[in-house]
């Protein structure tokens, strides 16, 4: 922490002092590029680091650049107050963009904002009255502060002014992408439906993302209107895009210094390339193949692992949070759950049919039936992963039918899922760290500034993750990669990603699967921790050791329909059950 | 005034036939690569030049120099497929989005250095004098380009659905652990599928660069509503591109024709913004649960 300080203040002087060094305002000019295209980058990286590649993003530049420019031309208004409200209006473009396209992920939203750009591009070119169309808009005037005495003339100028922009905007993202922000963008690229059940929004934090970086790309294009005085519809260019994209992919999406690095390497590229004349651009692209093809995460990615090979990485074996009581940390008010009448139909088939089931507090309850009884079904209905055609699903008395999932998760009833119920490239403790997103209680603000009461927060969450961690049998593997758990270990990981949101109810869907005997038992053990701890549990399971050992209450369904109910004995003497599961067998071999 | 309007709508069919042609193209190679191809509008350009250096330049048989042009951007497809995307196959979907994107610049770069910049014309083989059918007057070459087009689809339609290698492609793309574990060699499926897309933008560009104009960034905006067409559609399915390309197509033209020529390319957008207020996942897409 102490070390970064330093380093930051080191190259903010570095920064400050280069044109007392002899840089001359060519280089000051491509400096100046540099950072106008960081701001681009910068605002890119954030959507991306939630999966969302928006590949219209020269459009908002170029909506900012216009609307600045119009502005203080039309208005004779000072851009002082010109540039920010033309940043402000992009992120309010941004927004609106945002609403229609947000829900649309991966190819589809890249490619709806590539086709967004482009009618930008065809607007400013065509409407003649407000843009003067292919023959650009000439004479815009030169930043000032506030009176035309003021007026930043030399190159020196404007890089004293791109200085500060761009170190705002690399405070701003990274206090983002630091905090619990950029853990849930990532969780969202990485596990959206976890994310969700987790009670992270991504249609809130996407949206976030959207408006920061279109609103930095509205101030980007603001400053490069008064700086270079001339606006054409070239700046629509989907080169333009291209050049942002490649900045921050071969920086390093999704690291801070990634667009940074990427944006001043990239910059000089092409420059360097100019002696190459006619040959230029297509050395660019090989250039560019290459980056792409063999460093696909990025130079400020391998820069740090070259660091951190050189310096040994750091290991540390030693049981984390062992100190925590698991008191401290599960804790349920045990709300109770009931599904009423519950019927989902997939065509003309019900996979879920007239369902009603109730779970009691502290109770551990199982939804037993053979493979496509419509369990999985039932839970997704639950926790608003499905929408049920018919019935009402209450949680402690009010009605949570048809709430999206990360409504569902704030109100306490958190799921784990069947297979992936982790954040794969996530290390453990990140994975909790982000699953505690719910309890989280201050504002943006506060993040960004680094308030007390957000330290302290980050402090006791962090404390939190390490103590269950420690609590599910994981305290020695804090730092390891979740995909580099073993099955076993990433189900004690989903658990403890289920618990962090101090949820009141707990679906388990199938946490013992690929589980062995030893680890089911100490599975076990933990779900009756949990329960005594005033949690309501209801999990789905095939493992009939584990129903039968440890539920105080079993519902069997058969093609959707609830065909039993009653205490683990009872069902096992049931007859209808003992008909549905003939031929498999296994509910009375295993038992 | 009827006259006038059935003029625009097969205009707006036959160039649509070009654009179904570039979206079956694009949306076969999302569907089972999941690549999105930004060097489509590289692979179209590149039938127009091929066959304008084939006929124009070399005098080959306008007709054989057409078949040759195809399959030439065929198997640069294939080439691109082997050196470049196999190796980019398990990274996150904006890596080999941005390497197509790279390769445009290079391809786009190289047309300029092997063929300057000016727009050229191919002196086809056809009659400059239009065909008229009652009020309706059609130059020959677009007839060519119109029937050509369709019989490129339909010949797709049927590879796809009974041959070899469509029956493996189909399996691909519906599950391709599954393919492979039956025996299907993925591998091959996945060159085949990403020369295929190329050779029909191939022929696009070719049809339309015979009936239009020839120059090195011909393929930007043809990229770009090959996109259009894609998302109409529904990204991955075949009778979707069809149905985009021709609705693009006659749109495109009717809003030319009575709206603004100035904003004819930007309609294919528009309608994609529309359609998403409804249908976010495409005319025929399927609608996508969550994971």
């Amino acid at each position: 922490m102490r070390s970064r300080a330093v380093w930051s203040a080191v190259l903010a002087g570095v920064v400050l002092a280069l044109p007392f060094l002899g840089v001359d305002d060519y280089y000051l000019h491509l400096l100046i590029m540099a950072g106008l295209f960081f701001l681009l980058a910068a605002g890119m990286n954030l959507l991306l680091t939630a999966g969302q590649l928006n590949l219209g993003h020269t459009a908002f530049f170029g909506i900012g650049a216009y609307a600045s420019a119009l502005l203080s031309l039309h208005f004779s208004l000072s851009p002082l107050w010109t540039l920010p409200t033309a940043a402000a209006f992009t992120g309010f473009v941004g927004y609106l963009l945002g609403r229609l396209t947000l829900k649309l992920r991966g190819a589809y939203f890249v490619l709806v904002t590539v086709g967004f750009a482009e009618v930008i591009r065809l607007v400013a070119t065509n409407w003649m009255d407000l843009t003067q169309g292919p023959m650009g808009l000439a004479g815009v005037p030169p930043f000032n502060l506030g009176t035309e005495r003021w007026t930043l003339v030399s190159k020196r100028d404007y890089y004293y002014l791109m200085a500060v922009t761009a170190g705002g905007t690399l405070f701003l993202t990274s206090r983002l992408l630091g905090s619990r922000v950029g853990r849930a963008l990532a969780a969202i690229q990485s596990n959206e439906s976890l994310a969700e059940s987790s009670g992270i929004s991504a249609y809130t934090h996407t949206m976030l993302a959207m408006v920061v970086s279109c609103t930095l790309a509205g101030a980007a294009g603001g400053f490069y209107a008064h700086y270079i005085t001339f606006l054409s519809p070239e700046l629509f260019g989907f080169q333009n895009t291209v050049t942002m994209a490649v900045m921050v992919v071969a920086g390093g999406q999704g690291m801070v210094l990634g667009p940074a690095v990427g944006s001043l390497v990239f910059t000089f590229v092409p420059e360097l390339l100019r002696m190459a004349t006619f040959y230029r651009m297509l050395l660019y692209g090989v250039i560019l193949l290459l980056v792409v093809m063999y460093m696909p995460r990025g130079l400020v990615f391998y820069l740090k692992a070259l660091l951190r090979g050189r310096a040994g990485a750091p290991v540390s074996s030693e049981d984390a949070g062992a100190g925590f009581a698991p008191e401290a940390l599960v804790h349920g008010d045990s709300a109770a759950l009931a599904v009423r009448g519950v019927t989902v139909r997939f065509g003309g088939l019900a996979a879920v049919d007239d369902l009603s089931l109730g779970l009691g507090r502290g109770e551990i309850l199982a939804l037993i039936g053979p493979n496509g009884a419509g369990k999985s079904t039932a839970f997704n209905v639950i926790t608003g992963f499905q929408a049920a055609d018919a019935g009402r699903v209450e949680f402690d008395g009010a009605d949570i039918t048809g709430l999206p999932p990360y409504r569902i998760a704030e109100r306490g009833l958190v799921r784990m899922f069947q297979r992936t119920s982790v954040f794969p490239e996530a290390p453990a403790l990140a994975n909790v760290l982000t699953a505690c997103h719910r309890l989280a209680r201050t504002r943006l603000w506060e993040l960004i500034f680094l308030t007390h009461a957000y330290r302290e927060e980050e402090r006791r969450h962090r404390e939190r993750a390490l103590g269950l961690l420690h609590f599910v049998g994981l305290g020695r593997k804090v730092g390891e990669a979740a995909k580099n758990l073993s099955c076993g270990e990433q189900r004690l990981l989903g658990l403890a990603i289920a618990l962090a949101p101090d949820p009141s109810v707990l679906l388990l869907d199938e946490p013992a699967a690929g589980l062995n005997a030893v680890e089911t038992g100490e599975l076990m053990h933990l779900i009756e921790t949990i329960r005594g701890r005033g949690l309501s549990v209801l999990l789905v399971e095939h493992d009939m050791k584990l129903v039968m050992g440890l539920c105080d209450r079993v519902v069997v369904l058969n093609y959707g329909v609830r065909i039993a109910e009653g205490t683990p004995a009872e069902i096992q003497r049931h007859p209808e059950v003992v008909r549905a599961y003939l031929g498999s067998g296994e509910i009375l071999a295993d038992a | 005034m009827l006259a006038e309007l059935v003029q625009h709508i097969v205009n707006g069919l036959i160039v649509g036939g070009g654009y179904a042609l570039m979206g079956i193209g694009l949306t076969l190679i999302f569907g089972i690569m999941r690549v999105v191809n930004f060097a489509h509008g590289e692979f179209f350009m590149m039938g127009a030049f091929f066959l304008f250096t084939l006929f124009s330049l070399w005098g080959v048989n306008f007709f054989l120099a057409s078949v040759l042009s195809v399959i030439g951007v065929g198997l640069v497809g294939a080439v691109v497929e082997r050196v470049i995307l196999r190796r980019l196959r398990l990274q996150p979907i904006e890596i080999p989005m941005l390497a197509t994107v790279a390769l445009s610049v290079i391809i786009q770069n190289a047309a300029i250095l092997l063929w300057d910049p000016s727009p050229k014309t191919i002196r086809h083989v056809f009659s400059p004098l239009p065909l008229t059918l009652g009020p309706i007057h059609v130059v020959s070459i677009r007839i060519f380009a119109g029937l050509v087009a369709v019989a490129l689809i339909l010949g797709s339609h049927l590879l796809i659905q009974k041959t070899r290698i469509g029956r493996a492609m189909r399996a691909t793309f519906q599950d391709t652990d599954m393919a492979r574990l039956t025996g299907v060699d993925v591998d091959k499926v996945y060159m085949f599928t990403f020369a295929f897309g190329a050779a029909l933008a191939g022929a696009s560009g070719a049809l339309l660069g015979a009936v239009f104009w020839v120059y090195p960034a011909m393929g930007d905006l043809a990229a770009l509503k090959s996109f259009a067409v894609v998302i109409m559609g529904g990204l991955g399915n075949f009778l979707g591109a069809i149905v985009g390309g021709l609705l693009l197509g006659v749109s495109e033209s009717l809003g030319a024709g009575y709206i603004s020529s100035g904003y004819k390319d930007a309609i294919g957008f528009v309608l994609i913004i529309l359609l998403l207020l409804w249908r976010p996942q495409g005319l025929f897409g399927k609608k996508v649960i969550h994971r």
